[in-house]
């Protein structure tokens, strides 16, 4: 058997830190569902659905009695949208949006996620009909996430279609401004979209992918942050204790977090008969208060969290919760790092409520971390060549540093700076964050084409 | 064919034990094959398992063992398990759960928790406790396939116990523990 202590501190993970799965996510491809009209196509999709996903719930919450670790949330992914439906209209688009929320539902999965075209170097008819169609797609359903990936280290960034993210951002919020323009919240522009990341708004089943295939999303910043607590505290001279250990730290609760989440999706994936894909090993926070990511900023050393060394402590974070995590699992994948979801991490909306937090410091950070500017509410009243102006600010960063960047901005109708705006649950709140110098960027988004993509080596 | 004896030795507890007994079993021509032994204030036990050649008996044994020359002396017991009743030691089974007890000190808690495991059929594969600050932790490896219990009736049955007695009493299948703490994936 196990030593007492290596168990008791695995039961100090799982009942005091929060220690959960936080999705596992179904990954079901729909290449073959088009059909002959969009009715047909339709009906191939919730057929294919209910056929592959029918057990999906009930089988994760199998698995969350037997190992005593709850699965929060059961998602699933599909091939982007633009694929499945080649050759249709914005209004057919809309009709498939409608299916797959009807079909998801049936399933009992809160999320789906691949109403999604990739346009990194250039967009067919199709992809921009279902660009058109996200706004009301996302309007008209519960459920359903959309993401456009628009650039890549490999092909740079496709301007036209960057142009086209600032309107689709602001009719998005436009559209839902009864709920403080919550639509925005479901849709994520993305360089160099993993095919594979469990986590929502911008999974999807890349087509590199199997029939099926069920990833993992493990988090636990709560978890991490009670480890570093514990060590501080514990520590016998606690003016010794350098950084290193603390790296050494994250990265050790990380490889067990990791592992935790590693068991049960292959037990679901053994039970379902499914391929087991990844694990995507990040640190995502919820608004639960001790499940911050915010919160390690303060516990690491830094009082105001956007204060100089932020980044920097950013950076440690994400490299010591990949090298854990990589090193625990078989499979890893999709984003695994650090996320900064501003609204959804209540110490993150906290500093930018008191003003320690403000875009382009955001943005620095965003260069270390995951995944990008994630769920940061701006003021309603910021044009579309502005948003689309910071979402290049964000592609261009993934571009060069080969990582995936993203940004999902929510420009809240009728509000402004220093505003609240809250969408519930875990889409979380947060005051506005100010955007400066609004309107000066247009000229710089007129010019569509493309940004070539950069040079791979000479990188200084 | 060979015959397999299981012994169990307690002593006090000073350098040289397991060298004493595992050469009176070797001077028998015997072969040791699992041995655990532990170590409670001051006090070592041991129990180990060996074969030996058909001719040798318990007694030669006891009397190899009773001719080792030390000042603390050995107390030993020995079986002979017979045919019907296998010695080998089988791995976790895979209904293999972790029990963890904690609370402050009393009489009982270890009588109250393996009586509440009895009374449900679970037999209980290890058994760990300690004593520190006054604060009683107790570690069991339990076997459920004898269970008369789902998993969800059981862990309602245990947050009974748990309000009960005043313990905080945790169950989690065994891998959790395996996969957080070994490095091997299996």
């Amino acid at each position: 058997m196990l030593r007492s202590d290596q168990i008791l501190a695995t039961v100090e993970m799982i009942q005091k830190e929060n220690l959960d799965v936080r999705t596992v996510t179904m990954g079901i491809n729909l290449l073959d569902t088009r059909g002959e009209g969009i009715k047909s196509c339709c009906d191939n999709i919730a057929a294919r659905i209910e056929q592959v996903a029918g057990n999906f719930v009930a089988s994760c919450e199998a698995m969350s009695r037997r190992y005593g670790i709850p699965v929060v949330n059961k998602r699933i992914a599909v091939t982007p949208i633009a694929f499945v439906g080649a050759g249709y209209g914005r209004h057919d688009f809309v009709r498939i949006a409608q299916t797959l929320d009807r079909a998801a539902g049936n399933v009992g999965v809160d999320i789906l996620g691949g109403f999604s075209a990739q346009v990194e170097k250039g967009m067919t008819a199709t992809d921009r009909e279902l660009i058109a169609a996200i706004p009301e797609a996302l309007a008209v359903t519960e459920k359903i996430c959309a993401s456009v990936n628009i650039a890549t280290t490999g092909q740079g960034i496709n301007m036209d279609a960057l142009a086209m993210m600032g309107h689709t951002v602001k009719e998005l919020a436009e559209r839902t401004a009864d709920r403080g323009g919550f639509g925005a919240a479901k849709f994520v522009v993305f360089c160099n979209q993993p095919g594979d990341n469990p986590f929502m708004a911008g999974a999807i089943h890349g087509l590199g992918e199997g029939d099926a295939v069920l990833n993992v999303g493990v988090s636990g910043p709560g978890v991490i942050a009670r480890a570093l607590e514990r060590l501080i505290s514990n520590h016998s001279s606690p003016g010794s204790l350098r950084f290193d250990e603390l790296a050494e730290e994250i990265k050790q609760t990380t490889f067990r977090v990791t592992r935790c989440g590693e068991l049960i999706g292959r037990a679901v994936s053994r039970a379902m008969g499914i391929d087991f894909g990844v694990v995507d090993l990040s640190l995502a926070p919820t608004p639960t208060i001790g499940d911050s990511v915010g919160e390690i900023f303060r516990i690491l050393g830094i009082d105001a969290i956007g204060a100089p060394g932020s980044t920097a402590i950013l950076a440690m974070l994400n490299d010591a919760v990949k090298k854990g995590g990589i090193f625990a699992s078989k499979t890893v994948g999709g984003l695994s790092g650090a996320f900064i979801p501003v609204m959804e991490d209540a110490l993150l909306a906290e500093a930018v409520g008191d003003g320690s937090l403000c875009l382009e410091k955001l943005e620095a950070m965003t260069a270390v971390c995951s995944v990008g500017l994630d769920m940061v509410a701006i003021p309603g009243s910021v044009d579309a060549d502005t948003i689309a102006a910071i979402i290049a600010d964000e592609m261009a960063m993934g571009v060069i540093n080969s990582k995936t960047t993203a940004a999902r901005l929510i420009p809240v109708p009728g509000k402004e700076a220093g505003e609240e705006v809250s969408f519930g649950g875990l889409f979380g709140a947060s005051p506005i964050m100010a955007v400066r110098n609004v309107g000066k960027s247009s000229r710089f988004i007129a010019w569509g084409g493309r940004m070539p993509a950069p040079l791979h080596s000479f990188k200084n | 064919m060979q015959k397999q004896m299981i012994i169990s030795v307690m002593s006090k507890d000073r350098p040289g034990i397991v060298a004493n007994i595992t050469g009176a079993i070797y001077r028998l021509g015997g072969d040791v094959a699992d041995l655990n032994q532990t170590v409670l204030c001051g006090y070592l036990t041991m129990i180990l398992s060996a074969t030996f050649d058909p001719e040798v008996t318990r007694e030669d044994l006891l009397a190899a063992i009773s001719h080792i020359k030390t000042d603390c002396r050995f107390e030993v017991s020995i079986k002979e398990p017979g045919p019907a009743e296998p010695a080998t030691q089988l791995a976790p089974p895979e209904e293999s759960y972790i029990l963890t007890v904690q609370g402050p000190n009393k009489a009982g808690i270890v009588h109250g928790v393996s009586q509440f495991c009895f009374e449900r059929n679970i037999n209980i594969l290890d058994l760990a406790t300690s004593l520190r600050n006054s604060q009683y932790t107790m570690a069991l490896q339990l076997d459920l396939r004898g269970c008369t219990l789902s998993i969800d009736q059981l862990q309602k049955d245990l947050t009974d116990y748990a309000a009960s007695t005043d313990l905080t009493v945790m169950i989690q299948h065994n891998d959790i523990f395996q996969v957080t703490n070994e490095v091997a994936l299996h």
